[in-house]
């Protein structure tokens, strides 16, 4: 039986964890870097821990980047968690400057430290504030407002539009989520945070459920 | 190769704990000649399969089939007719505030209803974590305890002529310890007196595993057959000027000071199944017992026999004369316990055994006035040459459980 | 907000638990702890193989694999660590983070080493320390080993060397019941800039208003507080050899009394004005 998700191996990113998630909501997944498998799967999860040129890198080192842009060109449910959200934008400016995927707009900082905020990195269980107005179809709920960070770069989105949550660090609104049609990306770790992060992984699979039944009823018209 | 002390010529391992066939049993130290005349070793048997099964294992498996509640029943029995509601003592615990008299006190004062008389022999040189286990023991857990302080200058001599002669250290603790439990009770009528566990769990007969230790160790008739640090008394009191008195303490209770009594000393161990690591949370719990704030020399734990500064030196001794170091004692014990596997005490064994106790060697030896480049050279003296072989400037155990 | 990290000591498939770091009485499985603190909202959990570094051995992966199934929190798990290798696999298996003691006193390149490759975030220095005196100092292989490295030396060190949190655990408190060592909170309050969790001692609810009338840590962890008054007496299929003589008599230890991970929240929530989430 073809997997519903894929998650992409591509050699970062706590992909076991979130194969645990997928099954705990009854998401069938492989963890792969197979092309084919890839590309016939329902959804496809970038994970990604650790730095964004190594990860850039090896990518492309897969050929990876190509199909991910080819199948967000075709509709495909994009999910980005954490450095795999900061991939799918325009470029970072981690370590050299380095190109990621393009597919939406914007860019990946690192997070400023001055006199009064002396670190660096986010991590731990932060509030995040959800941008009203945003067709997130429930990812984010209100009640859940804690998730779980561990990064220090950050995006910034080219179109405003796409913001679908905010957080805080440093003295600073850092922008926590995004989605753009198909496209989702999360800066925190929804495997890692607790029943508001698991109801991400519904919604998933909601949206996949939505999805194929409307392929379903154009199938039948035809 | 010559084998010193009547030692098991050949070196052999039990296939289920870590000891070997060298270990010795209990002899009444008041008949310790520097030749260990008389002294008889672990009994080992073969199995079916031919394997080596030493008795400490073979007890470990009796005490699987006991009926616990049976022998709580026989406990209670004694106990009911010893009891004194008038106030009186109707017990004595000998210890120094170890995890097992702290066990032994508290439950038969607290769960059983007993009123104890505590007695300690104290250790030849307390550690201040130790002294501090001994005054909570008796502040924290509440109980009457009498301590007999011995005279500096006899036991200092006695430790170090135990050493010179027969390289047991713990000889003046030992003699003391096993008989001073039958002494107060004799001098205040109280016919019950119960230690912890039984030797035969770790290396007597395994007939020796009754409710009673046989009284060979705490009383004899024997006085012209005494021997002291591997000396006979007479000797001892004409060559270093000492008088009966002084070594009285150390030699068990005659026949006159019991006339009338009839004493009898208990292992609780028989009544009560003995865990010793249990016995360390309960003593946590009850008198805020500390264990040793850094691992035991020669062995991996913490909170076992850490009161007295020569306990290290005692199992660096049985290492030099018998090739079984601390480790392989508690290894032992906890593998029939079955709380670790062989393989993990033979892990333990080779990784700690015989390590050299430098933590607390100085003040021994200062403590009793024995040079240290003296006592190096003694331990020499004491290895069985069936036993070690010398490699270069080391010494080396020819036989070791692990390899 | 403070995190409620609870910490579950492992040997081999069983949770255990000493006092002073000494003694291995097993408590139960781990699943079971680890699930019913997660369920009931611990922010964060800590696997540490006690008998790793004494039996040169690896922790046994799929402990962190089963509880990375049930658990969706994030997960520390450490205790013999002195490879990459190791680090690589523990995360593979599920764990968020690593914390390193004995390997890291033993060669601080160790230290930048992972954190070079796996992010400093991804690893947490453990300190385990004895006062001696006024001070405290570290020790090595969990409690076994003296070392004249003095705690707050050693935590400046690391702050140099771009550690972003440590876990402080006070071996004098361990399993006692105490409450935290305040001197410790002190000493930590006055010197250390980076982020520390406290661990060791904690049994009531005051204990917390103690500390944090004095420091800020970025959390507390408890173990036996929390694994007494959930666990129960029955042993499962048993692998392994261990001191299961607790379970089986059925004690009790009473220098703990019930106490929740709610109760806690609760607590903090009203008296200390911490937030939390849900």
């Amino acid at each position: 039986m073809k997997p519903t998700v894929t998650i992409i191996d591509y050699g970062m990113g706590n992909l076991f964890s979130i194969k645990c998630a997928l099954d705990k909501v009854g998401l069938k997944s492989l963890i792969t870097k197979d092309i084919s498998k890839i590309r016939n799967s329902e959804a496809i999860i970038l994970p990604g821990v650790g730095a964004f040129p190594d990860a850039i890198k090896k990518l492309r080192y897969l050929k990876l980047d190509k199909v991910i842009i080819d199948l967000y060109s075709r509709k495909k449910i994009i999910f980005g968690i954490c450095l795999g959200m900061q991939l799918l934008f325009e470029k970072s400016y981690e370590g050299k400057i380095s190109k990621g995927l393009g597919i939406l707009k914007g860019k990946v900082v690192k997070f400023q430290t001055n006199k009064n905020f002396k670190k660096s990195f986010n991590v731990g269980w932060k509030k995040i504030q959800i941008i009203k107005n945003q067709k997130n179809k429930g990812f984010l709920n209100a009640k859940d407002n804690y998730m779980y960070f561990i990064h220090s770069f950050h995006v910034k989105p080219g179109n405003e539009q796409i913001i679908t949550s905010k957080s805080s660090f440093n003295g600073l609104n850092f922008v926590s989520s995004v989605n753009e049609e198909n496209v989702y990306g999360f800066q925190f770790h929804p495997e890692k945070s607790s029943k508001s992060g698991l109801n991400i992984y519904k919604c998933l699979k909601n949206i996949i459920y939505e999805k194929s039944l409307q392929l379903t009823k154009k199938s039948r018209v035809l | 190769m010559r084998n010193l002390y009547s030692l098991p010529k050949k070196v052999e391992f039990c296939s289920k704990c870590v000891y070997s066939n060298q270990l010795p049993s209990s002899i009444p130290e008041y008949l310790h000649k520097p030749s260990r005349e008389g002294a008889k070793y672990i009994n080992f048997r073969k199995n079916l399969k031919g394997e080596n099964i030493c008795s400490a294992c073979d007890v470990a498996e009796l005490k699987k089939n006991i009926n616990w509640k049976k022998r709580e029943k026989e406990l209670l029995k004694l106990l009911n007719k010893h009891r004194r509601k008038n106030g009186e003592y109707d017990c004595v615990v000998p210890g120094s505030g170890g995890k097992d008299s702290v066990y032994a006190s508290h439950i038969l004062k607290y769960k059983y209803g007993m009123n104890p008389l505590t007695v300690t022999w104290p250790p030849i040189l307390y550690t201040d974590y130790g002294y501090e286990n001994y005054k909570n023991w008796i502040e924290i857990g509440g109980f009457d305890n009498i301590a007999f302080k011995q005279n500096g200058h006899v036991i200092k001599l006695l430790t170090r002529l135990s050493i010179e002669n027969l390289l047991h250290p713990f000889q003046s603790f030992i003699l003391g310890q096993k008989n001073i439990g039958a002494k107060i009770a004799a001098k205040y009528k109280i016919p019950l007196v119960f230690y912890g566990e039984s030797d035969a769990e770790y290396n007597n007969p395994i007939s020796e595993f009754g409710s009673t230790r046989d009284h060979k160790y705490w009383f004899s008739n024997k006085s012209d057959k005494y021997y002291l640090a591997g000396l006979p008394i007479s000797e001892l009191i004409n060559k270093y000027k000492l008088k009966y008195s002084d070594l009285k303490p150390y030699l068990p209770i005659e026949k006159k000071e019991i006339k009338g009594i009839d004493i009898q000393v208990n292992y609780l161990g028989y009544f009560l199944k003995w865990v010793p690591q249990e016995a360390y949370y309960y003593s946590v719990e009850h008198t805020n017992f500390k264990p040793r704030p850094f691992r035991t020399q020669g062995t991996y734990s913490k909170y076992s026999g850490v009161d007295d500064k020569i306990d290290d030196l005692h199992f660096y001794t049985t290492y030099i004369k018998f090739g079984l170091g601390r480790a392989t004692y508690d290894a032992a014990q906890e593998i029939r316990n079955k709380h670790i596997t062989r393989d993990e005490g033979l892990k333990l064994v080779s990784k700690f055994d015989g390590e050299f106790p430098d933590k607390y060697l100085d003040d021994v030896l200062d403590h009793i006035g024995l040079k240290k480049d003296k006592f190096i050279k003694l331990l020499d003296k004491f290895r069985s040459p069936h036993l070690w072989k010398k490699e270069g400037k080391n010494w080396q155990l020819r036989h070791r459980v692990f390899d | 907000m403070i995190r409620i990290i609870p910490k579950l000591d492992i040997k081999n498939e069983n949770l255990v638990k000493g006092v002073n770091l000494e003694g291995l009485r097993v408590l139960g499985d781990p699943d079971y702890f680890a699930e019913s603190y997660y369920e009931s909202g611990a922010d964060e959990i800590i696997y540490h193989d006690v008998v790793a570094s004494l039996y040169e051995r690896n922790i046994d992966l799929s402990l962190i694999e089963k509880a990375s199934k049930k658990t969706f929190v994030p997960l520390i798990v450490g205790g013999g660590i002195t490879n990459l290798s190791q680090v690589e696999k523990i995360l593979k298996s599920g764990a968020d983070r690593v914390f390193i003691n004995t390997a890291g006193i033993n060669n601080q390149k160790f230290i930048k080493k992972v954190i070079s490759q796996f992010g400093a975030s991804t690893v947490v220095v453990s300190i385990e320390v004895v006062k001696k005196k006024k001070n405290y100092f570290c020790r090595k292989d969990f409690g076994r080993e003296e070392t004249n490295l003095e705690l707050i030396e050693w935590c400046k060190k690391l702050e140099t060397m771009g550690v972003v949190e440590l876990i402080v655990t006070s071996i004098d408190k361990d399993g006692t019941g105490e409450g935290f060592d305040l001197d410790i909170a002190r000493q930590l309050n006055k010197h250390v800039k980076i982020d520390y969790i406290l661990n060791g001692g904690f049994s009531k609810l005051e204990h917390f208003t103690d500390v944090l009338n004095i420091c800020k840590p970025s959390g507390f962890a408890i173990g036996s507080a929390l694994h007494y008054s959930i666990l129960k007496h029955k042993i499962g299929s048993q692998k392994h050899d261990g001191n299961f003589e607790f379970l089986k008599k059925k004690t009790q230890f009473n220098n703990f009394k019930k106490i929740s991970i709610n109760d806690i929240k609760k607590f903090l929530i009203k008296k200390k004005n911490i937030k939390f989430r849900n």
